[in-house]
């Protein structure tokens, strides 16, 4: 049996993606805001659904922020092995990712401007076909892991 | 010969005629969904001149400003009146070479070169219109050709790992002797004579395939593109009484409320038919004269008899194998080949490239053995265990029982859609006992059916990632989904099967891993 990859993300990582979920949540509090506008040119629609749309929307907004980002959080672990990367993630449906070094092209730091308020950055893998990202760490660890990583594919044996 | 050239000046033809079939196209746009009369005939005098004058003015600039230069190392080419652009094609940089004539080349004689390079980013293909059948076979032999002196051999080999970071890995799985034969083969291709260069083609071929009439006929029987033909036809009769005049319609429309559901029926028929015919006759046209040829190390696909189309291939490059059977051609157990290359893929193929359009199974392998030999297997698939059976039928069958219940509810004669679960647990059935999964030492092979049955082999050299996923549900059983990567034309490529066991997946992963773990 394969030991699963034990590296947690930055514990900053997700008081940032809280903070992203909420301004997303606001999104939901427009489909009420819609409903109710079209209940004013349409004066069939009945009333109620605003409210129950409103409360939904609340509702999901903090089932999301508080619950499905925390969920998020504690599953995302990943490793970093001498010939291979491992991740796994995934709220509902569970992943888990090998990406061997030698199909590594490069690895890249990126930051968004929460990010760089919290020094934080997530660290991207990119192979010849895909993509992948370990979202959160602070600045040093994402740095020091883009930098070994780099260094690991380069000394991967393309013979192997 | 080093020197700058222009196309042929037919290439101001072809953009025009290619750009007026463009206008057409609109034109019959506007006929049909802009039934307003605001505009006069004058008016569409004026601007579709105006757009006909500008196609013709921009066609004649692209030829006047638009020029090439064939060095030793590279393609140069300059273009552009305002914005001026100049591209560098290192031979090493090139993927495939398409040489096209559709039917305006072909009224002048003329061929379309299309280059594609790895990795281009925006703009990976290239292609000149308008060229002489010669000149293209020459700039295509120039840009293919290898070098010659052992020196210069591994030079070119690092620059070849350096643009392709792991494509040396082919060493692996072509034999030596091989190696040595292509090499041998590319010095006498240098040391011939151009003018002979016809005959020298002939020579030089280590394997050849033909389609053949008996397999085009039977390609186009048993295509299935019959679909897509009828929703055209349907939706092309749809737009017909807005073409007819009314008297003629409330005739039609008299005659089709008094006939019976026969009459309906038999028109449905004749539509379905007719769209047969269509695919049919597409399908001859496509794959008409289709020849397959392996030189050295590359792969030249030549097909088509109206538009032909001249296609070379890397073998190196290729980065996996597809065999796809329609129910149909399972019948007459014959199967189509694709492959999944870097570069040379067509986007009406789904990014693949047809290898061969029908053969028989057993065929198989031994077309694979001359062509792209380490594909050459037979794998042994290992099945899915007994659980997923249930979580193939019941994801077809639940979706397709809501659907049935909807309509029965609500339509009469509803309760007909009831069909819909039974067909749909049947293809689930069907999937789960075609799916199949089987390593060894260095190539994953998977069978899976969605309503064609597919069985890809893939080469661990050749996949990027692996990942597995589960949700709740196959939680519950222990299943998982096993998904696999590989490069292709543009982007990647993901190959996935569903509802893998646990110990199946672990495998996989064994399988994969580069890190040696420590077993329990």
């Amino acid at each position: 049996m394969r030991p699963k990859p034990d590296q947690p993300l930055d514990l900053k990582t997700l008081k940032v993606w809280k903070i992203t979920s909420a301004f997303g949540s606001v999104f939901y509090g427009l489909l009420p805001l819609i409903y109710w506008g079209l209940s004013r040119i349409w004066t069939f629609l009945p009333i109620w659904p605003t409210y129950a749309l409103a409360v939904l929307a609340f509702l999901f907004a903090l089932i999301n922020i508080f619950i499905i980002q925390k969920l998020q959080w504690n599953r995302w672990r990943y490793k970093i092995y001498e010939n291979e990367i491992e991740l796994m993630y995934g709220v509902f449906i569970l992943r888990r990712v090998i990406i061997p070094m030698i199909r590594v092209q490069h690895v890249d730091t990126k930051q968004g401007p929460l990010f760089r308020y919290y020094r934080l950055a997530s660290v991207t893998i990119s192979t010849a076909a895909t993509v992948h990202e370990i979202p959160g760490l602070t600045l040093e660890k994402a740095d020091m892991l883009r930098d070994h990583i780099a260094q690991l594919a380069r000394e991967a044996d393309p013979d192997e | 010969m080093n020197s700058w050239k222009r196309q042929h000046p037919a290439a101001i033809f072809i953009s025009f005629l290619s750009s007026l079939k463009e206008i057409v196209v609109s034109l019959i746009a506007v006929l049909i969904f802009g039934q307003t009369q605001a505009y006069t005939s004058l008016f569409y005098l004026i601007f579709f001149s105006a757009i006909l004058f500008i196609a013709l003015y921009s066609g004649f600039v692209s030829w006047w400003k638009f020029y090439y230069n064939l060095q030793e190392e590279e393609l140069l080419i300059k273009k552009g009146l305002i914005f001026r652009k100049n591209r560098f094609i290192r031979k090493e940089r090139i993927q495939s070479i398409d040489i096209n004539a559709n039917i305006i080349q072909r009224l002048f004689r003329l061929v379309e070169l299309r280059i594609e390079t790895a990795g281009g980013g925006s703009e990976p293909e290239f292609s000149l219109v308008a060229l002489k059948r010669e000149e293209a076979q020459r700039i295509k032999k120039q840009l293919l050709k290898k070098k010659t002196t052992p020196i210069s051999h591994t030079m070119e080999h690092e620059q070849h790992i350096a643009t392709f970071p792991h494509a040396e890995d082919e060493s692996m799985f072509v034999p030596d002797e091989e190696h040595d034969s292509h090499n041998v083969t590319s010095q006498t291709i240098v040391s011939d004579d151009l003018i002979e260069e016809r005959e020298e083609v002939e020579e030089q071929v280590d394997f050849k395939w033909e389609l053949g009439t008996r397999r085009l006929i039977l390609a186009a029987l048993t295509s299935s593109g019959v679909g897509i033909a009828a929703t055209f036809l349907a939706a092309v009769v749809s737009q017909l009484p807005q073409l007819l005049p009314e008297w003629l319609l409330d005739h039609v429309i008299g005659w089709f409320v008094h006939s019976s559901i026969l009459l309906i029926a038999s028109l449905l028929l004749v539509i379905l038919f007719t769209a047969w015919l269509f695919t049919l006759v597409g399908t001859m046209l496509k794959y008409g004269y289709f020849i397959l040829k392996k030189q050295g190390n590359d792969i030249h696909i030549s097909r088509g008899v109206l538009e032909q189309r001249q296609l070379t291939l890397n073998a190196a490059r290729i980065t996996g194998v597809r065999l796809v059977q329609s129910p149909m051609r399972q019948l007459f157990n014959v199967v189509s080949i694709y492959v999944e290359s870097a570069g040379g893929g067509t986007k009406d193929e789904d990014l693949s490239t047809i290898l061969v359009p029908l053969c028989k199974r057993n065929e198989v392998k031994y077309i694979l053995e001359q062509t792209v030999p380490e594909f050459a297997i037979s794998p042994n698939y290992e099945s899915l265990p007994k659980e997923s059976l249930r979580r193939y039928m019941i994801r077809l069958a639940i979706p397709s029982l809501i659907v049935a219940a909807v309509t029965t509810y609500y339509l009469p004669y509803g309760w007909l859609a009831f069909v819909l679960p039974i067909v749909g647990a049947s293809i689930g059935f069907a999937q789960f006992k075609t799916a199949g999964i089987c390593h060894n030492e260095y190539m994953l092979c998977l069978k899976t059916r969605t309503i064609a049955k597919t069985e890809v082999y893939l080469p661990k050299k050749r996949i990027q990632d692996m990942s597995s996923s589960q949700h709740p549900l196959q939680k519950l059983d222990n299943l998982h989904t096993l998904s696999v990567s590989v490069l292709t034309t543009v982007l990647g490529k993901t190959f996935t099967m569903r509802h893998v066991s646990h110990e199946q997946m672990e495998k996989s992963y064994g399988w994969y891993s580069y890190e040696e773990m420590k077993r329990e």
